[in-house]
């Protein structure tokens, strides 16, 4: 029978790989692949293939010493127990074996023993297991991890099988124990009750046999390790955390030869965990098929670009603002989108925030001892501004990249294509332009007074006028790029289990970022030409405040015409879209 | 009401929809049928202006849907075999949301009755998420019916319904027919075609086979080979297209 099991793996992996292989054929694919592994080259395999020519600047993680080697032991011991600890209080279910719901309709109707299917779950949870081995050990080889990699994945695999061998256990250990009728928080008590009780056995042996924690041993880093090593190194901790060192040697052995050694003892304990896991006989499949169901639902949700929705429940969202039924009908997509934008984005709670950001930052202004605190927010600010400016458009998406699965619907309204391209990007550029003006307030009122004796109070307030009247159409600008990109290249943004991944997803992701910078790099050079000569030509006749408010005004109003120009080519694109050409409908 | 002159939509080399031509009057229900793959979606969004087609004209009420799509769309209504709705609207939202769309005035009273019809009067708070499929499918009719359109197109509307529901949508169908809207119903029931459509079209490979009143359909089979019930022509027609006139 498992054998039936493991051509079902196979074969799904097989094709899963054929078919990405297959797709290369497309440009886009193709294109994607070969910039997603020049990064991940570049990134991490260079620093696994070529170690030696790669200057580190990072502490290797592994030990230079036997001290430190114990030090990194117990600290990845303490790391494990306290995995293990959550995984024994915190289920408050029956334990659940993740399968689709073909695998249910298939594997359970079928004459397939529990332990059989045990064994195909731990098979299947082998890929993701050896892919996160793998993916953790190019990570810490990129942040200098020593040793050779090979050992170190194997290392990996050692401690994230385990840790799953135990979750498993643990969570059919917890059934049986619901059964007997025991319930959540009496479990959840016991395990606090127990924690509490070795913490507090350790505690009393250090407080009684150890020496006291001085100052001095609180210096430097060197001297709070070497008290923690010694503590680690005596009294009841190593032999409380022995099992769990245990599974992290492996993975810090300097060597083959340690590495061979450390790696009987962690398959020792590997082997008992099999045991308990395959030998418990806990009714799974109810729990089983409900979790399928929810993780049916979930890929539903993510297959309909819904992320958001995917594994968590909405709430109903109170609008923010009255819909009249007539009017301007773009302003329906603009109301719908704040729906989806939630709760947190209602005109009621701005006018919260605004007031009380500003009163805090005019009382802070008031506070001279608190000079240093306003330099240190209206920076903050002004540096967070800046921030969602440029990657604001990418985070706030409710837009044409929340509504393509609606693709077809919206195709069906009445609507002209600005007025659909205005109204989806409208609630995006709102919210970034709501945030964008709090953080300017905070950042003018914080830092006028540093401003004082370089610029004239007129001057900050008109700079920070300026780029309140600026931000909103930068912001209508932005939007229009990734739109647009998404309106010409659906397939790039699908969902699901067709989406790629991978390699070919981070190069098509890199392309996608450095394309929208350059777009918006170009869509930025009329405005920025035009404000350099008018700033110039007014500064000499009129002063520089004058200058930069006229300058302004104008590079406003070339950005305008953009955005407006953008709005419709986005409308443009909205009604040429055909939905039945791209995949993704 | 509906004019449709050599409808042709082509993916590359592939034509899902070749040169259909038809028209509707006021009142009529025509039954849109075929096997799988035959082009009746495409067809229907072709229609409905969702995709636009390769060649050939849609008029809507005299208006183009091409060159007039506003006009032409305010006429209309789709209703897809899947629900599409907006996961983060409630039902009342969505009827808001789609009387903006649609310029509704005084849409409350409109939505009220249309809700309480559709037994969705008790769930006007309720997401989406916490409808039953058949549910789904009913908030879809109310906002499709909200704005009184006069073409309406069905792509298998009894999908996820149960039978009080099916027993109501095909007395709402012949409703809104008698009150002088044209619908297309695109299904793969085709007892359910042969009840309430006047007017049948057989599709196959994208092309017209049979197109003409279930009398005229019924008759011309029947010359040929005794009487024949939908079912039995939908065979025959598919198997072996008859030369069309």
């Amino acid at each position: 029978m498992i054998a039936a099991l493991a051509y079902l793996q196979v074969h799904t992996v097989k094709n899963r790989l054929t078919m990405r292989i297959k797709r290369l054929k497309q440009p886009k694919y193709l294109f994607g692949a070969l910039v997603g592994g020049l990064y991940f080259y570049w990134y991490f395999f260079r620093v696994l293939l070529f170690p030696r020519g790669i200057n580190h600047s990072y502490s290797p993680i592994t030990a230079a010493s036997p001290a430190d080697a114990a030090f990194y032991e117990f600290i990845g011991a303490l790391v494990f127990f306290t995995f293990i600890v959550l995984a024994w209080g915190l289920p408050h279910k029956r334990a659940a074996l993740a399968f689709s719901e073909a695998e249910v309709a298939f594997l359970f109707p079928a004459p397939v023993t529990r332990r059989t299917l045990i064994h195909f779950k731990l098979m299947r949870s082998q890929f993701g297991i050896l892919f996160s081995a793998l993916f953790l050990t190019l990570v810490s080889s990129r942040f200098g991890a020593n040793g050779h990699w090979l050992m170190r994945a194997a290392g990996w695999w050692v401690i994230l099988f385990t840790l799953n061998l135990h979750l498993l256990g643990a969570s059919f250990s917890i059934t049986m124990l619901m059964d007997r009728g025991i319930s959540t928080w009496k479990r959840r008590l016991a395990v606090l009750l127990s924690v509490i009780a070795l913490l507090s056995f350790v505690g009393f042996w250090i407080g009684c046999k150890f020496p006291q924690l001085t100052s001095a041993d609180l210096t430097n880093f060197d001297t709070i390790k070497a008290y923690t090593q010694h503590a680690f190194a005596s009294g009841p901790l190593p032999y409380l955390l022995f099992p769990f060192q245990l599974v992290i040697r492996p993975y810090l052995a300097p060597d083959g030869f340690a590495f061979l050694a450390a790696l009987g003892p962690a398959l020792l304990v590997m082997l008992l965990h099999y045991l308990w896991v395959v030998r418990s006989d806990v009714a799974f499949e109810e729990a089983s098929v409900e979790a399928s169901q929810k993780l049916a639902e979930k890929l539903a949700a993510v297959r309909a670009g819904n992320w958001r929705t995917a594994g968590k429940k909405l709430k109903q969202k109170r609008p923010p603002f009255r819909l009249h039924s007539t009017g301007p009908a773009f302003m329906a997509l603009f109301w719908k989108n704040l729906i989806n934008a939630g709760n947190a984005i209602t005109a009621r709670t701005w006018i919260f925030v605004t007031v009380f950001v500003a009163v805090m930052s005019f009382s802070m202004q008031g506070v001279r001892s608190n000079a240093n605190l306003t330099l240190v927010v209206g920076s903050a600010a002004a540096m967070l501004g800046s921030w969602t400016l440029l990657l604001g458009p990418q985070m706030v998406r409710q837009d044409f990249r929340h509504d393509l699965p609606q693709m077809d619907m919206l195709k069906v309204f009445p609507l002209r294509g600005w007025q659909v391209a205005l109204g989806e990007i409208l609630a995006p550029t709102t919210i970034l332009t709501a945030i964008q003006w709090l953080l300017i307030i905070v950042a003018v009122v914080c830092l006028a007074p540093a401003a004082k004796g370089k610029f004239s109070p007129s001057l900050v307030l008109v700079l920070g006028a300026g780029t309140a009247l600026v931000v909103p159409i930068f912001n209508l600008i932005s939007l229009v790029i990734p739109n647009a990109a998404e309106l010409l290249f659906p397939a790039w943004f699908q969902t699901g289990k067709d989406a790629p991944q991978g390699i070919e997803a981070t190069g098509q992701r890199l392309i996608f970022a450095l394309g929208q910078f350059l777009a918006l790099i170009v869509a930025l050079i009329p405005a920025a030409a035009v404000f350099a000569a008018i700033f110039f030509a007014v500064k000499f006749l009129a002063g520089v405040t004058l200058a930069v408010c006229v300058a302004t005004v104008v590079a406003a109003a070339v950005l305008a015409v953009e955005a407006a120009l953008g709005v419709l080519l986005l409308g443009w694109l909205f009604q040429r879209f055909d939905i039945s050409g791209e995949p993704a409908s | 009401m509906i004019q449709v002159e050599l409808l042709t939509k082509l993916y590359g080399d592939f034509t899902a929809v070749n040169e259909l031509s038809f028209s509707l009057q006021p009142g009529e229900v025509m039954g849109l049928v075929g096997p799988n793959g035959a082009g009746k979606t495409t067809t229907m969004r072709c229609l409905a202006g969702i995709i636009p087609p390769t060649r050939g004209t849609v008029n809507i009420c005299g208006h183009n849907l091409a060159t007039h799509a506003m006009e032409a769309k305010r006429q209309l209504a789709f209703f897809s075999d899947e629900p599409r709705l907006f996961e983060y609207l409630t039902v009342w939202q969505h009827l808001n949301f789609v009387a903006r769309i649609y310029q509704v005035a005084n849409f409350e009273p409109i939505g009220r009755t249309l809700l309480e019809e559709l037994e969705l009067a008790d769930k006007v708070d309720k997401l989406p998420g916490e409808l039953s499929r058949g549910m789904k499918q009913k908030l879809a009719i109310a906002c499709g019916l909200l704005h009184s359109p006069r073409v309406m197109y069905f792509d298998e509307p009894l999908t996820g319904l149960d039978p009080m529901g099916i027993r109501r949508m095909k007395d709402s169908i012949l409703k809104r027919a008698r009150d002088g809207a044209v619908i297309i119903i695109s299904s793969h029931l085709l007892h359910l075609v042969e009840e309430i459509c006047s007017r049948i079209l057989i599709l196959k490979n994208g092309g017209k086979v049979i197109d003409g009143t279930i009398a005229e359909i019924a008759q011309k089979y029947s010359r040929e080979s005794g009487d024949a019930n939908l079912e039995e022509v939908f065979f025959r027609a598919t198997d072996e297209p008859p030369r069309l006139p």
